[in-house]
């Protein structure tokens, strides 16, 4: 369990987070407003306040003109086989997606350099997510 | 004129057909990396087979100057000739002569060869390089499509009918192709639209080239319309070539029966390591296949569409058979839209030429989502159940893993009317996976335990144990046999072998109506 403070519109939260994964790879998947310290104008604040609080640490585009890596069906992201900055060649395994309890490589389509890892391990996918990139 | 002069007039005619749009326009075609209607049928056909006929056919339009620009041949050559001394009948548009376009007497060439192809019973291919409809010749070009579709409806299913498109096929034009069964794509030079770059940036505002509109790998990956993606015109005859090897002449006659040079005997020891202990792990199904068929060699047909389900022709004992069969390696092997109409397509060809078909199992399920079900997964995957159903072609089923519920259905069960269906002990016919299944069938014991983790996991275990093997479905009858997967070639061989004299009838009717 770590503790942040968290400055939103000019409202100070502390905000506890947990790491649930279990695997080394800390990546903060749950955050919540446990409480807010100076209760100004409150109740549409906390609104606006929670749903910008839990944004996992990746991001949601990859760079311009990068081919993008989608998932192909709903599943979840086992494990990631590259980093940004990675040299792939075609057929490469990138990541593998557990969906209909199979472990699915999903491969690289073509020779190229990782520009972007857009999802983390453990992350739950929906087809067509964005989860890695290569220029 | 003398007799003499009129022979001379005859061959300066024919010259002049011969030269299609002429020297300039066909340094042109070269230019931009095609051959001409004349070299592509040359290539395709054996040397000095082709007869040409309607050479002298010329439009009859006179609106918009056609008068001036009409050319003996109208853009089309048209005629017969053998490929490997088979019979077929081929139309090959000619880019040279107003763009290819499609007029009434172009049209008709084109419609009186494929007449002929259905009364003699042999394939039909036809050539692809045209701008489209000849404007100038109004509704009269219109109607010159109409009746080419028609006839393509009316062989289809009667004899294979091959499209090759290389260089623009727009607008109206690509309907011919997509009625045909198998089309053939050239990267770069070739391109498959209803409406242009143009004119959807003109009405949606998308910007798009012409090859990532209706480029060959578009239409081979995503959208599947064509079968084939080849890297040049002569990897695309030998292609061509390859197929009319598999293919019968027609629906009444058998595909040619080849020397095996295989051992019909051969004892696959590979086969038997090649699923994996770990159920949720994939292998590459392609190997199964090819160890099955006579000398590893397997034709893939839609390779790089719906990848997730495979179908190809090979042979076995020198016959020609269809395969069917999932790839665990692509989406966990599931069927999904794509797949089931790839699938479904490919099995009613199959049966339509009476080529027998051999599918291996190994499917998960029906693809979960909002996404399939809003584009209609129960219209599509009914499509690969009513196509099994249908065909009474021998039909084989090899399970290798995984086949369950309703897919295990669809993937040519015996319920659906296959003639063997073998089972490798690896094989788990279940109603659904067993996580799944200890869910609902122990939903309350689990929840009322005192350890509902562990005591669900001994239920998965349980009902793995239980039900996840091939033995319940044999114990039915389901399962004809379990076999050792060594032995998939000579057990598959030896039914092949017995269903050679299968005869099955349906109630006469006018057709069934496919779930479309």
């Amino acid at each position: 369990m770590r503790k942040f403070v968290i400055n939103v519109n000019g409202n100070r939260y502390e905000v506890e987070v947990e790491e649930v994964t279990g695997s080394g790879n800390a990546i903060a998947t749950a955050a919540a407003p446990v409480q807010a310290a100076p209760a100004e104008p409150a109740q549409p604040v906390q609104k606006a306040a929670a749903p910008e609080a839990p944004k996992p640490a990746v991001s949601s585009s990859a760079p311009e003109g990068a081919v993008k890596i989608t998932a192909p069906m709903p599943g979840t992201i086992l494990d990631i086989k590259v980093k940004t900055g990675d040299q792939v060649k075609k057929g490469d395994v990138l990541l593998i997606l557990e969906a209909m309890k199979m472990e699915n490589e999903i491969v690289s389509p073509q020779d190229g350099v990782i520009a972007s890892v857009n999802t983390s391990k453990g992350a739950s996918v929906n087809s067509g997510d964005l989860l890695v990139s290569i220029s | 004129m003398a007799t003499m002069d009129k022979i001379n007039d005859l061959y300066a005619r024919k010259q002049k057909a011969e030269l299609g749009g002429g020297e300039e326009r066909i340094e042109k075609q070269h230019a931009s990396g095609k051959k001409t209607a004349r070299e592509r049928i040359q290539m395709l056909m054996d040397p000095n087979s082709f007869v040409e006929i309607d050479a002298f056919v010329e439009t009859r339009s006179i609106e918009f100057g056609m008068q001036k620009k009409k050319i003996p041949g109208d853009g089309v050559v048209t005629g017969y000739g053998t490929v490997n001394g088979r019979l077929v009948f081929v139309s090959s548009q000619d880019f040279t002569v107003i763009g290819g376009s499609l007029g009434e007497m172009h049209a008709a060439k084109i419609t009186k060869v494929m007449d002929m192809a259905m009364k003699m019973g042999a394939p039909f291919i036809s050539i692809n390089d045209s701008g489209g409809a000849r404007i100038e010749e109004g509704i009269d070009a219109l109607k010159g499509f109409g009746e080419i579709f028609y006839r393509n409806t009316i062989a289809s299913g009667v004899i294979p009918q091959i499209s090759v498109i290389m260089g623009p096929c727009a607008g109206g034009a690509v309907y011919s192709p997509a009625i045909t069964d198998f089309v053939f794509m050239v990267e770069k030079t070739s391109q498959m639209f209803i409406t242009g770059p143009q004119v959807i940036k003109a009405v949606t505002g998308e910007d798009v080239t012409f090859e990532e509109l209706g480029g060959a790998a578009t239409h081979s990956t995503v959208s599947g319309v064509a079968h084939f993606k080849c890297a040049s015109e002569e990897d695309c005859i030998r292609d061509i070539k390859r197929l009319l090897s598999f293919l019968p002449d027609n629906n009444l006659s058998d595909s040619e029966l080849y020397d095996c040079t295989d051992d019909l005997n051969r004892i696959s020891e590979e086969l038997n390591g090649i699923i994996p202990d770990e159920p949720n792990k994939p292998y590459d199904m392609k190997k199964i296949i090819t160890t099955v068929l006579d000398n590893y060699d397997f034709f893939e047909v839609h390779e790089g569409f719906a990848k997730n389900i495979i179908v190809g022709f090979g042979r076995i004992n020198g016959r020609t058979v269809g395969i069917v069969a999932n790839q665990p390696q692509v989406n966990a092997g599931v069927l999904d839209v794509d797949s089931s109409d790839k699938a479904a397509r490919f099995v009613r060809f199959c049966d339509a030429f009476n080529i027998p078909l051999v599918t291996f199992t190994d499917v998960p399920g029906y693809l979960p989502g909002v996404g399939q079900e809003h584009t209609g997964i129960i219209r599509h995957g009914a499509k690969l159940l009513y196509a099994f159903s249908e065909a009474t072609v021998p039909k084989i089923n090899v399970i290798v893993r995984k086949a369950y519920g309703g897919a295990y259905i669809a993937m040519n069960s015996k319920h659906l009317g296959a003639d063997i269906v073998f089972a490798w002990p690896s094989a788990e016919i279940a109603v659904m996976g067993p996580d799944g299944a200890a869910n609902i069938i122990f939903r309350k014991d689990i929840a009322n335990s005192d350890n509902p983790i562990a005591f669900r996991e001994e239920k998965i275990r349980e009902y793995r144990e239980k039900f996840s093997n091939p033995y319940v479905a044999a114990s039915r009858g389901y399962v004809d046999d379990v076999i050792e997967p060594a032995t998939t070639r000579i057990r598959v061989a030896g039914a092949l072998e017995m269903l050679t004299s299968k005869r099955e009838t349906r109630p006469s009717k006018k057709h069934g109506n496919i779930p479309l």
